[in-house]
């Protein structure tokens, strides 16, 4: 990229960062709107990226890869429903157990097959990827907005006892909210994993809590969510373009972009940033 | 039109070691409205819940137009039919006005918004009711929220409608206009079984009633061939003997609020510029109807509501710029109107909410600690000045039947000696005879020198107990004159805001 001006090449990795945080900010989407506190994004995230990298370096098979990716996601998905909603286990202890059993599970599953490790990964097209995100902000909208689903899917998430006074069954909803979120994480996953051509330890370095990030900062909305996490991208993209560069004279730290998508979440959650946003009121209630 | 449409027999409801029903039946029939009476945890909302499905019960079967029917959840009951509205609005704040009538009954996979719309508006013009489909239902007040759930069980074709205290919230104008609408379905075929402990309203509008004691069944009467005497007499036991308010004189001022303006929720101004003074002595009623401004001068007194302008003072010392902690102590005593929300903890046990807020009092602090003798003499007392049904003081509080919760509430006001009471609703959902008891206490703790206030939508209950009554209307307070100082149509006028 040594002729590209730095502008293209700043919004290049902007829709680079940027894809992956919106599938998985769609995925943390499914799961808060329905009641669930999800912090774990990171940990399915992670999960299928170690199963996409290995499964598609061990078959050749790109299509086998992603399922696999989306398998994986999806059952740690379906292991914090069992805890939060059948055992009735603390959302935030249930999320956190299920990063770090991730980040356990793929740093030994990275040992044990590193041999693969080395082998050229036959992924999917990196903007296959991001055309499936963008299509996939528009259809949760849209879901949400007119569909039966959606409305269940909010007035669980808004007062479970209410719901279930009308006749829902907010467990059988988070079910499917659950499996949303393992599909959408799944494929952030996936992707990731696909950028970067095969799979290192920790490889989502905090991706799936920028991700939630970004859900808070847009509100728990589709549209405002995809927004923030271009932006979240953007930062990524600006930090890189300025590495090792001195900006007014100034060299500023890596860290400092790093942090700033959570100083800015933190803003926007005092209010002092938009007109705040407001959380589903049933997130974490039974 | 007069079959039977709902049989219940032998029903018997354990919750663990506690049999809430025994062996009760209850056959309703079709195109009535069937009053369910009784007194607090006498089991009216057990057998409600478990004809709607919420539970199962232990023994006992369930017929529908004479089908055995076992609901395993309310949506099964709500296939069959029945549908509930309970005391407490299942209407979700967040949602819109269109999406909490459809809730759980959409017409399809994908919802046809304006199809929706149109059925909407042919069920409320049918009833005479008016929405805004589209506005979100946070901020409607208890009238309109029953209306939207009453829409809500026609809205579902249900055939049985269960309303448990449908007019707990409700002014006397409202609940006439409910009680009328409840007719007219009824007349086009519906079966109603209403919830209530208000006897008048069982006398002026329903057909046939009956009475639970204690999980059991007294008996069922056709109102025209009964009276409120001894429906009274079923429902506790025994006859009730109501006392008169007696004569009394009053003392010094102990609570004086003048020109007092206070910020609302939505940054508007909730009580406008309001005076009053109440004396050692008095029981004072606060009659308006809902949401005129009563909550936020009530948070207001006690430091829980930003002021705008206007001072307080307790015993001639200006508090209006004390803290919550600090008028407590000084004597101050919240009856919420939220118990659930502003009352309670409702994981904690009796006893450690029936030193909330207490905490800090001389009795129950013990240096950093606690003094367990003290928090145990509170709970002891707070569990018997009303009589309350419970299982021991460490049980949760959130297990007690509202009604009992809410004899707790009010009792716990009386600890630490309190100079002013502000009871909000402190009948709300308690029955008759301990309701009297309630006033009692209250008027007791005012003779022994404090001051009570009282909100009540019952206007009354107020003109009946009370010493004064105060008028709220727009966030303004009056007071009628003195030779109609209890005079209901003068009442009634100054609470919509005609003079």
């Amino acid at each position: 990229m040594a002729n590209t001006s730095p502008v293209i090449s700043v919004l290049t990795s902007t829709l680079t960062f940027s894809a992956p945080l919106v599938l998985a900010a769609l995925g943390g989407l499914c799961s808060e709107r329905s009641g669930v506190i999800n912090i774990g994004l990171e940990g399915k995230m992670l999960g299928a990226a170690c199963a996409t990298g290995f499964v598609t370096q061990a078959t050749g098979n790109a299509f086998l890869g992603m399922i696999s990716g989306l398998m994986t996601a999806i059952l740690l998905s379906f292991l914090h429903w069992l805890l939060t909603q059948t055992y009735r286990m603390d959302h935030i202890i249930s999320g956190m157990g299920i990063n770090l059993l991730a980040g356990g599970a793929t740093a030994l599953v990275a040992k044990t097959f590193s041999s693969l490790g080395s082998e050229k990964m036959n992924a999917f097209p990196v903007a296959a990827y991001w055309v499936m995100a963008w299509t996939a902000v528009f259809g949760v909208y849209w879901y949400l907005k007119n569909s039966r689903g959606g409305l269940r899917l909010n007035a669980v998430g808004q007062d479970p006892d209410k719901a279930r006074q009308m006749g829902l069954k907010p467990v059988k909803v988070r079910f499917m909210a659950l499996l949303w979120t393992g599909v959408f994480t799944g494929i952030a996953g996936a992707l990731v994993v696909s950028n970067a051509g095969s799979f290192t330890d920790n490889m989502t370095a905090g991706r799936g809590y920028i991700a939630l990030a970004a859900l808070i900062l847009g509100g728990w909305r589709p549209i405002p969510a995809f927004f923030a996490c271009l932006f979240f991208g953007f930062l990524d993209g600006v930090q890189l373009q300025l590495q090792g560069q001195s900006l007014f004279g100034q060299t500023i730290p890596v860290e400092f972009w790093q942090a700033l998508p959570y100083l800015v979440t933190i803003l926007a959650l005092a209010g002092l940033l938009g007109k705040g946003s407001k959380a589903p009121s049933g997130l974490g209630r039974a | 039109m007069s079959e039977i449409m709902v049989q219940m027999s032998g029903i018997t409801m354990d919750f663990g070691a506690v049999r809430a029903l025994e062996n009760v039946s209850l056959s309703v029939k079709q195109g009535h409205i069937h009053a369910l009476v009784g007194e607090n945890g006498a089991g009216k909302t057990t057998l409600m819940r478990i004809l709607y499905g919420a539970i199962q019960p232990t023994e006992g079967s369930v017929q529908i137009g004479g089908e055995e029917k076992h609901f395993r959840s309310q949506d099964e009951a709500i296939h069959a039919g029945v549908g509930m509205v309970s005391q407490h609005y299942s209407i979700i704040p967040e949602l819109t006005q269109l999406d909490n009538l459809m809730v759980g009954a959409e017409p399809g996979w994908l919802i046809p918004r304006a199809a929706a719309k149109t059925r909407a508006d042919e069920l409320a013009q049918r009833m005479g009711f008016e929405f805004e489909w589209d506005a979100l239902s946070e901020g409607i007040g208890p009238a309109q929220a029953q209306k939207l759930e009453i829409l809500k069980l026609l809205w579902r074709d249900s055939q049985i409608m269960i309303l448990d205290e449908p007019t707990a919230m409700l002014t006397p104008a409202d609940s006439d206009l409910l009680y009328g609408k409840l007719r007219e379905l009824a007349n086009a075929g519906a079966t109603v079984i209403v919830v209530t402990h208000r006897l008048p309203e069982v006398m002026e509008y329903c057909d046939e009633v009956t009475v639970l004691r204690s999980g059991q069944l007294i008996g069922s009467k056709v109102v025209s061939e009964t009276n409120s005497a001894e429906l009274a007499e079923m429902i506790v036991g025994h006859a009730i003997e109501f006392q008169k308010p007696d004569k009394f004189d009053a003392g010094e001022v102990v609570l004086s609020v003048s020109g007092l303006s206070v910020k609302g929720d939505r940054g508007d101004e909730a009580v406008k510029s309001a005076s009053f003074e109440l004396r050692a002595g008095e029981f004072v009623g606060l009659a308006g109807v809902d949401g005129n401004g009563q909550r936020e001068l009530f948070l207001n007194l006690m430091g829980l509501q930003p002021t705008l302008g206007g001072g307080i003072t307790l015993d001639e010392v200006d508090i209006t710029r004390h803290s919550t902690s600090e008028r407590l102590l000084n004597g101050m005593r919240l009856i919420p109107e939220d118990r659930h929300e502003e009352a309670v903890i409702e994981d904690w046990s009796i006893e450690e909410n029936g030193i909330l807020g207490l905490q800090r009092s001389g009795s129950v602090k013990s240096g950093m600690a606690i003094n367990g003798s003290a928090k145990a003499a509170i709970a002891e007392r707070i569990t018997t000045l009303f009589p309350t049904k419970f299982d021991h003081v460490h049980q949760r509080f959130g297990a007690l039947s509202g009604g009992n919760q809410q004899k707790v509430v009010n009792a716990r006001a009386f600890e630490g000696n309190p100079r002013v009471i502000l009871a909000f609703q402190p009948t709300r959902g308690i029955d008759i005879k301990v309701s009297e008891l309630v006033f009692q206490k209250l008027r007791a703790f005012a003779r022994s020198g404090g001051a009570v206030v009282m909100v009540n939508f019952d206007v009354d209950d107020l003109i009946e107990h009370c010493d004064r009554i105060l008028v709220i209307n727009h966030g303004e307070v009056f007071e009628p004159r003195p030779e109609e100082s209890h005079d209901r149509a003068a009442i009634g006028r100054l609470m919509v805001g005609a003079q």
